[in-house]
């Protein structure tokens, strides 16, 4: 029997547009390519704006993850200004991006992931739900479903505690370089407290228990899914005037064994993406190529050291020693809500050590450098901003995102990115299972297509 | 379809292997299910060439909450976020309701729509037939709706999608539709603001809208007029910095030329808007944001202007139509 190529498309329940292609032998998925069909051109949309747009309009880029953008565009200003940042600022700082990540990952189980293993109500949004291996019996789906209506107060609560210092949510717009703009007062630490209270509440009552539950009766998928175990984080909550202590450590896992991250490393290869370098331009400059022939996705293919490498909660709860476990679907989704538990606890600690007081920033008024590169991790993995600017106008600005990461394509050698990678070997016991298996596992990366292309 | 028909139907089909009985009997039992909820709006939400803020804003409604949306509000049929159906069950989904249901839905858009290469920047769905571009179901979705509501600033006029130099041609969806478009811009939307649409759309028909098709009852007076800061700017006290507790505008704030009524309405569970944290606003809700916002830090007289970007050939929302 020759190969069956098949089409997974439109891959709902994520940010941004996503198809997959497949060819499937004898049940075994034997390639697949993840195709991100959205592009609007954020790099070339930085040039020419003055350097310091970028705390806003970046975080244009992405609605589920824009703080973080915003932040690591902050940290790469702090480095071509050399501002000080103040310890006020960077509890605040990190204060929003936890939140902004309680928001990613509780909406992200419940809202996108939850109809993977449960039978939602008959009725908009959940019409045509395929339930061929919907296993729970009638009290624990009714039970869980019903949690779906929980995540919706405890998402919005945590984007509240961004607005309460950010001024709004999505895109928020007081963590800019030199620190933060807002003033942290006793009211406002109160306020976020009791939302922040509320939501490590709920991650615990539901969250927590509802990973379990599911981790349990999907067992299985503990093996279905996996990567081939290379693990990159850039850490999370910078600390320090300098933004040089990080919380939760970066590096590179491979094998068990942990190594630094060398920036200057990492590639991009465009070979399956629509893009050219045109002979007439600088040799790093390349162009939009819509209908080039071997390219099907507008994700760039990423390496580290010539090597595809997997980004996201997985990573840094392995890096860190918070989880021990595998690389699978399942594993993917554990350790993603044991980050949520480990953020929650968190956030309450740094609102107490949060002084009462004035805005805590300080801008330089000069450049004193005219590149810089600078990275953190976001939810769903490493990112990077990188600008070369020339009298404070962005000549240059590349961005590298967590689902390029992930959702790379295959480079030259046709080797496979992380999410092809586990799409491939999996067994697929009949046709209606098909768009169920192959979501299950795409969306334990917790995909991000306006990121990945920008 | 009346019973009789219906228990033909599955006498027909109730040998044949492959689920064929139940992919007869489905569209019919979910047409009767749509029909028997029309009362609600029934909802299209295409997502284009956008950074998904609009529909992350929209999981920020309180007041209705997100849930009570869904139970009260809106019939939401197709939305790459939301929905449970994938692949081609949701394609599926989405033909069956505008066949059935044309001129009867409400087509929500998040996003620009990318016109170069005939919008090739965007394909939301691939087929055997090939690529289905927002362009292509944009359009085609456009003429069968009953409302056609631009959720967000990228749909209403381009926004951050079709900033300079817009490779991919992106414009807003008022300018591939020859129809009256409603558009409710910011970036992201205030979900008030899109809640307030729908539900004035549920119970009074369309709200009365102002110059760029947006509802007046949001957009009716500029961020500068209600703003609390407003004395400081009458007695020219401008701020020095960021962080400080004078007017904004030194700072670049676009109050004076942004409509929306962010000062009182403020942010998720109205909890605060970017003044408040000592920032300008940045007109998000603009026909030329962000082009006609940057730099976004420098006062209003000296920002680039917006000819010469993607915008500079906009024309104003076409006017059409008489839903």
């Amino acid at each position: 029997m020759s190969p069956q190529k098949i089409l997974f498309s439109p891959v709902t329940r994520l940010s941004g547009l996503l198809s997959v292609e497949l060819e499937i032998e004898h049940r075994l998925v034997i390639e697949a390519n993840v195709s991100c069909t959205m592009f609007r051109g954020f790099e070339y949309i930085m040039r020419n704006h003055h350097v310091t747009d970028a705390v806003y309009l970046t975080q244009r880029i992405c609605g589920i993850c824009s703080s973080v953008h915003g932040a690591v565009a902050s940290y790469l200003l702090d480095q071509l200004y050399d501002n000080d940042i103040e310890e006020n600022a960077q509890y605040l700082r990190n204060i929003m991006m936890g939140a902004d990540f309680l928001q990613n990952h509780i909406r992200h189980f419940y809202f996108f992931g939850l109809p993977d293993f449960v039978a939602m109500p008959n009725q908009p949004p959940f019409l045509s739900q395929n339930c061929y291996d919907c296993r729970f019996d009638e009290e624990d789906n009714r039970r869980l479903a019903s949690h779906y209506l929980e995540a919706i107060k405890a998402g919005e609560k945590s984007h509240q505690i961004l607005a309460l210092f950010g001024g709004k949510a999505p895109h928020q717009h007081s963590f800019v370089h030199g620190g933060v703009a807002v003033a942290p007062t006793a009211g406002k630490i109160n306020q976020a407290l009791a939302l922040v209270r509320d939501i490590r509440d709920f991650v615990k009552r539901y969250l927590m228990p509802d990973t379990e539950l599911i981790a349990k009766c999907y067992s299985d998928y503990f093996r279905i899914g996996k990567t081939p175990g290379r693990f990159l984080s850039f850490g999370l909550f910078r600390f320090g005037s300098k933004n040089n202590q990080m919380l939760w450590q970066s590096g590179v896992l491979e094998n068990g064994r942990l190594s630094d991250v060398h920036l200057g490393l990492i590639q991009e290869d465009i070979s399956r993406a629509w893009f050219e370098r045109a002979a007439w331009l600088k040799s790093d400059e390349i162009s939009p190529a819509p209908h080039k022939p071997e390219a099907y996705t507008w994700t760039k293919s990423v390496q580290f050291r010539g090597k595809h490498y997997e980004g996201g909660p997985l990573a840094r709860m392995l890096m860190n020693g918070f989880y021990e476990g595998g690389t699978s679907t399942m594993d993917r989704i554990v350790a993603r809500s044991l980050e949520t538990l480990l953020i929650s606890e968190l956030m309450e600690e740094w609102l107490h050590e949060l002084q009462p007081g004035e805005p805590p920033i300080h801008q330089k008024k000069d450049l004193v450098h005219n590149q810089a590169t600078a990275v953190t991790d976001a939810m769903r993995g490493p990112l990077l901003h990188s600008a070369l600017v020339q009298d404070e106008k962005v000549e240059k600005y590349d961005i590298i995102t967590p689902t390029v990461w992930n959702f790379s394509p295959k480079d030259e050698q046709n080797h496979r990115g992380p999410a092809e990678s586990a799409l491939v070997g999996t067994d697929i016991p009949s046709p209606e299972l098909r768009n169920v298996i192959l979501g299950r596992i795409i969306r334990s990366f917790d995909p991000c297509i306006s990121c990945a292309t920008h | 379809m009346e019973k009789n028909e219906f228990l033909q139907l599955c006498r027909d089909n109730s040998l044949a292997g492959n689920h064929k009985l139940s992919s007869r009997i489905l569209p019919v039992v979910r047409e009767y299910l749509l029909d028997h909820s029309n009362n609600k709006l029934l909802v299209i939400w295409l997502e284009t060439s956008d950074s998904g803020d609009n529909n992350i804003a929209f999981m920020n409604a309180t007041y209705p909450y997100l849930n009570q949306v869904f139970t009260d509000m809106i019939d939401l049929i197709y939305s790459n976020t939301f929905m449970a159906a994938q692949g081609s069950d949701a394609l599926l989904l989405l033909e069956d309701t505008v066949n059935h249901f044309r001129g009867r839905f409400t087509l929500v858009v998040e996003g620009a729509v990318p016109t170069k290469d005939r919008g090739i920047y965007n394909v939301i769905a691939r087929t055997k037939n090939g690529p289905i571009t927002a362009l292509e179901v944009v359009t085609r979705l456009g003429e069968a709706a009953q409302y056609v509501i631009a959720i967000g600033t990228c749909a209403s006029f381009g926004g951050a999608s079709s900033a300079a130099p817009n490779v991919t041609g992106s414009v807003g969806v008022s300018q591939v539709l020859e129809r009256e478009v409603i558009n409710v811009s910011g970036c992201p939307v205030n979900p008030d603001w899109f809640v307030g649409t729908l539900a004035h759309l549920l119970m009074y028909g369309k709200p009365e809208l102002d110059e760029y098709n947006r509802p007046k009852l949001f957009y009716g007076f500029t961020v500068h007029r209600h703003c609390q800061r407003r004395s400081y700017f009458d007695k020219k006290d401008f701020a020095k910095k960021l962080g400080d507790i004078e007017c904004m505008f030194s700072q670049g704030c676009s109050g004076p030329r942004t409509s929306s009524d962010c000062p009182y309405r403020q942010w998720i569970n109205h909890v605060s808007w970017p003044v408040k944290v000592n920032t300008p606003c940045i007109g998000c809700t603009n026909r030329d944001f962000p082009d006609g916002s940057a730099p976004f830090f420098t006062p209003l007289p000296q920002k680039s202007k917006s000819e010469g970007t993607g915008h500079s050939e906009q024309t104003k929302p076409k006017k059409g139509g008489d839903t």
